[in-house]
């Protein structure tokens, strides 16, 4: 835990403080506030798709038995609207927010990882054209956002769209898991001098908690569409019943991601909510460490409720007196939030800007989708509206009612340090109201139909009585919610232009970005003022009347990290959960008997444990060429970097035999469900190996070249934390494989 | 029999489990001059809930017919009593001889925490090995061995987190890391168990029924060994990851209490009951 990396660059006034201009900066940008509207504008493109997407479905289901739509485009357009929203829209927003927001915050000059910032946002534009790629190759995906097995198995989805779904999401999630890795090696290594955990504004604690859920539930997704994708490529059969398969673990991995990403759209819109009903209500939040542990909480407890996404499978009484159990116990911590922003308003001198309006708001119409949420954790009730549009209107009373009002409350709030200008409060009342009468007739009534026992998912519904009705209101608001984008786009359109100029600090806000300029300088700060307390705005206009000094004097606490190694740390957790959804996946279809090659017919312990100890012993070596290196002892160094790279290189020369040997005796990674997890695990690892070879040697030729001389030992270090880690994952996959077998 | 009739009559005075109990209140009253405070309250509880475990009807389920009564005790004797005994400890302050004296081995088992780590979470995957397991219920001695070795993995497991000394504790950040990869650890196992279609101890497959007591059981409760075993594994799953939980939640409530520099020692010394304050 080094002091030295905690220092801002953000004091120094960089030589060349103007900025680049021209459409070729934008693209070649590392600028984190750039890249941060590079994201939302992108989003906003996405949103309006979406949109457009959501108002065809609302026009089909107006009237019963409607021919708007045919059956398939139904199916197309609803799997594109709940992608498009949930991938493209809601998670890069919220990341784009804190892209640009985050380092302001912690008075830094920028992410801890620039350049992977950059990767971060350009890998969403190419996720989201190759999602929607798959229009132009045959059809879009047309199995749901969910992507239940075996329906998005070959035999049943036969176009290539579900190919283009695995692949954007694919990528989308390496994007979004870089991004989180950034934030958070940007929060424990870049806060400036003062800015102690403690007093973290809650934005930036809660995007810090997100970041932690992303990293560990986004793998469970990518390790399930890894499968899902080998399944329709290479024949196998993972997920489809009729060959040994397991339509049910596709639901498992998929929910144990599914669930927690709830509240990866959640936690950040209760960041932005925490940071703007205080200020519009003139009083510090209520209860800020309840609203921070409550938010520990809820990512705590968010991987331990995804069964209850599946009561309707039959999991057995067990699994759903557990899954009940804690499912209702989540609404405890949301429950605090609620509270702490309902008393932070209570009493306080609240002024009613569009963006105040927004976030209460929000507090009502997410109490509203928390309150039905919580019906779902009792099972009979599950089962009875699980399949119906009662199950719609509550999750879009979380995610548009809940996460898009934050959204709107936050732009309203931050547009202007964003742009320079105000948005125009006449035509952000507008926006408000429209937005908030649109939504909930779209979607109050869509609780009756629910209950009335209208299906979702369905691309139209018979002409019973009141359902037509109904459905037509629910469209009607649907366009007027429509509309009200419309005056949004509308309001930044005219804003940018003749927009009320902001001033560095238009709210009286108190946390570090509105401390600078609007908008802030490429370099963020000329100077940051002095934190003892969680408002420093607020010291610095009241002197005579300071905040209690937070945490004592310390201007650091023991949470700074050096980047390289917080970046890295954050990197192995989210490949162990990759590596974890494998292993479970191996134990799982290996557990009972099956036709075919087995572990025992194929595999040969001895063997491969000998290549095993050469893994070890590389582990031991790159150990010593570090204590080497920061002896200063440089030729012994490179010789042990050399000896790790020819131990690296026999393990993966020993696995390739294995293979050959295996392939040899006409097996194949579809001949059975062994043959496929067998190949789909070491070869994952194999992988992983290759590429720490690969960076082992980049590592060595930088040595030979006379590199690391002058320190850099952080380099090395990192590195050899990843390799040490390949040769974890490989001790337990060997005891799982192998060791297993000697038993 | 009846559920009643058999809560009643199931109970196992075992002299062992009278004597540590007994001879735990005494020592700990001696040691504080028989003045009982507000930390005896933990003692109390966890020595209530260790006779519970060892002497109650549970243990009588434990012994041959429920996996799931086995798997109740277990986390019981692991990740409730331990800790509950040490939140009863005075904090104190770090004792010399394991500094540098001749105790300064065991000071280093102790302190390091992935030997801790290592004991509590490997603990529960070791004794669930289906060899072990059986023998655990077939043979008394290992029986014993077994339920000594779950309370001392359980004390090496919480030391860092709640030990008396504080200087040895974890700070908040590696508490987390320690506490929430304990949790994933026996969800996996708890995972493994849930949806494993081997049983995890044969043993439960077919039990002997000594007492007439299975009727009861397999019937009346509707615990068929299949749905035992689920529920042993959703009790290794979703309680066992509730109790390190609550540990962290503890730990953030001392780290909100905590006033001073972030070295000093906070001067409450029962860092559970600590309140963070708000505005």
């Amino acid at each position: 835990m080094s002091e030295t990396a905690s220092a801002p660059a953000a004091m120094e006034t960089p030589a060349a403080a103007s900025a680049p201009r021209g459409l070729f900066s934008w693209i070649a940008t590392v600028d984190h506030k750039r890249i941060g509207i590079l994201y939302l504008l992108t989003t906003l493109v996405f949103f309006v798709i979406g949109g457009v997407e959501a108002l065809l479905i609302r026009i089909q289901l107006a009237r019963p038995n409607n021919t708007f739509l045919s059956p398939d485009a139904f199916d197309q357009i609803f799997t594109m609207h709940g992608t498009t929203m949930i991938f493209l829209v809601v998670m890069p927003t919220l990341i784009g927010l804190a892209n640009y927001l985050v380092p302001l915050m912690i008075g830094a000059r920028d992410m801890a990882f620039p350049r992977l910032n950059a990767l971060s946002f350009w890998l969403l534009p190419c996720g989201g054209l190759l999602l929607h790629f798959s229009l132009l190759a045959g059809g879009a995906p047309a199995v749901g956002w969910f992507s239940y097995a075996p329906l998005s198995e070959t035999p049943y989805a036969t176009t290539s769209g579900v190919d283009y779904w695995t692949l954007s999401l694919l990528i989308l999630g390496v994007g979004s898991v870089a991004a989180s890795i950034n934030l958070i090696a940007t929060i424990l290594t870049q806060r400036a001098p003062g800015l102690t955990i403690r007093r973290l504004p809650l934005f930036v604690w809660m995007v810090f908690i997100n970041s932690f859920l992303v990293i560990l539930a986004l793998p469970a997704l990518n390790a399930a569409i890894v499968m899902l994708f080998i399944d329709r490529h290479l024949s196998t059969h993972f997920f489809a019943p009729a060959h040994g398969g397991s339509a049910v673990l596709w639901q498992h991995f998929f929910w144990a991601f599914g669930h927690p990403e709830v509240y990866i759209m959640a936690l950040p819109a209760f960041g932005i909510i925490s940071e703007v009903v205080p200020v519009f209500a003139r009083r510090p939040i209520f209860g800020y460490e309840f609203v921070a542990a409550s938010t520990v909480a809820i990512a705590l407890l968010s991987f331990g409720v995804w069964a209850h996404h599946m009561f309707a499978v039959g999991l057995g009484h067990p699994m759903d007196l557990f899954f009940a159990a804690t499912s209702m116990m989540i609404a405890v911590p949301t429950g605090i939030k609620v509270f702490a922003w309902s008393a932070t308003m209570w009493g306080g001198a609240i002024r009613l800007t569009t963006s105040m309006l927004f976030a209460v708001a929000f507090l009502i119409q997410f109490t509203i989708g928390g309150l039905s949420g919580i019906t779902f954790a009792v099972v009979p009730i599950d089962w009875q509206v699980t399949g119906t549009y009662y199950l719609v209107a509550h999750f879009h009373y979380v995610l548009f009612g809940g996460t898009f009002f934050a959204v709107f409350a936050g732009l309203y709030y931050w547009f202007p340090k964003i742009t320079g200008r105000r948005l125009s409060e006449r035509l952000g009342q507008l926006n408000f109201w429209m937005a908030v009468i649109g939504f909930n007739t779209a979607f109050f009534v869509q609780h009756f139909l629910g209950l009335m026992g209208m299906a979702r998912r369905i691309y139209t519904y018979p002409d019973l009585p009141g359902w037509g009705l109904l459905n037509m209101i629910s469209t009607l608001g649907a366009f007027l919610l429509g509309a009200s984008v419309l005056v949004l786009l509308w309001n930044i359109f005219v804003s940018l232009r003749h927009g009320k100029p902001a001033g560095d600090n238009p709210w009286q806000a108190w946390t570090l970005e509105w401390a600078t300029t609007s908008p802030p300088p490429a370099h963020n700060f000329d100077r940051v003022p002095p934190i003892r307390s969680r408002r420093p705005l607020w010291d610095l206009a009241h002197p005579e009347n300071p905040d209690p000094i937070v945490g004592g004097a310390a201007a650091q606490d023991g949470f700074i990290l050096e980047k390289n190694r917080a970046g890295i740390v954050s990197f192995l957790i989210t490949e162990s959960v990759f590596f974890l959804m494998l292993i479970l996946a191996y134990l799982y279809y290996n557990s009972h008997a099956m036709n075919g090659p087995t572990p025992t017919s194929m595999l040969n312990p001895q063997r491969t444990g000998i290549y095993t100890l050469c893994l070890l012993a590389s582990s031991l070596t790159i150990w010593l060429a570090g204590k080497k290196l920061e002896a200063k002892k440089h030729s012994a160094f490179r010789w042990l970097l050399t000896l790790t790279i020819l131990l690296g290189t026999v393990f993966i020369i020993g696995q390739g035999r294995e293979y050959l040997r295996i392939f040899h005796e006409g097996v194949m990674v579809n001949s059975n469900l062994f043959a496929t997890t067998f190949f789909t695990l070491t070869g994952f690892h194999g992988l992983h190996v290759c590429v720490g070879v690969i960076a082992l040697l980049i590592l060595m030729a930088l040595a030979f070249a006379g590199d690391f001389k002058q320190g850099r030992i952080e380099a090395v270090k990192s590195i050899g934390l990843y390799w040490h880690f390949v040769d974890a994952v490989w001790l337990v996959v060997f005891s799982v494989i192998y060791l297993r077998l000697l038993l | 029999m009846t559920t009643g009739q058999f809560f009643i009559s199931a109970w196992n005075w075992n002299p062992w489990v009278i004597t540590i109990c007994g001879a735990t209140i005494l020592i700990y009253g001696a040691r504080n001059h028989f003045r009982f405070g507000q930390k005896s309250g933990w003692l109390l509880a966890g020595i209530i809930i260790f006779f519970i475990t060892l002497a109650s009807p549970i243990d009588t389920l434990a012994d041959g017919y429920l996996f799931s009564a086995h798997m109740l005790q277990h986390l019981l004797l692991l990740l409730i009593v331990p800790p509950l005994i040490l939140l009863s400890r005075p904090s104190a302050p770090f004792p010399d001889g394991f500094q540098n004296g001749r105790w300064k081995w065991l000071n280093w088992m102790l302190r390091h925490p992935l030997v801790n780590w290592f004991l509590g979470v490997g603990g529960m995957w070791l004794w669930h090995a289906p060899m072990l397991c059986n023998a655990a219920v077939t043979n008394p001695w290992i029986h014993r061995l077994q339920y000594v070795s779950l309370l001392l993995m359980g004390f090496a497991f919480w030391w860092p987190i709640i030990g008396p000394w504080s200087r040895q504790r974890l700070s908040l950040l590696a508490g987390i890391i320690y506490l929430f990869s304990a949790c994933v650890g026996c969800t996996v196992l708890g995972i493994i168990i849930t949806f494993s279609p081997v049983e995890v101890c044969s043993i439960y497959l077919h039990p002997v029924d000594r007492l007439g007591i299975l009727p009861l059981i397999q019937n009346q409760w509707g615990l068929t060994p299949a749905k035992d075993q689920q529920l042993g594994g959703l009790l290794m799953w979703v309680p066992a990851c509730l109790i390190y939980f609550c540990g962290i939640f503890g730990l953030f409530a001392r780290w909100h209490g905590e006033t001073g520099n972030e070295i000093s020692v906070s001067k409450s010394s029962t860092p559970f009951t600590e309140k963070s304050h708000g505005h």
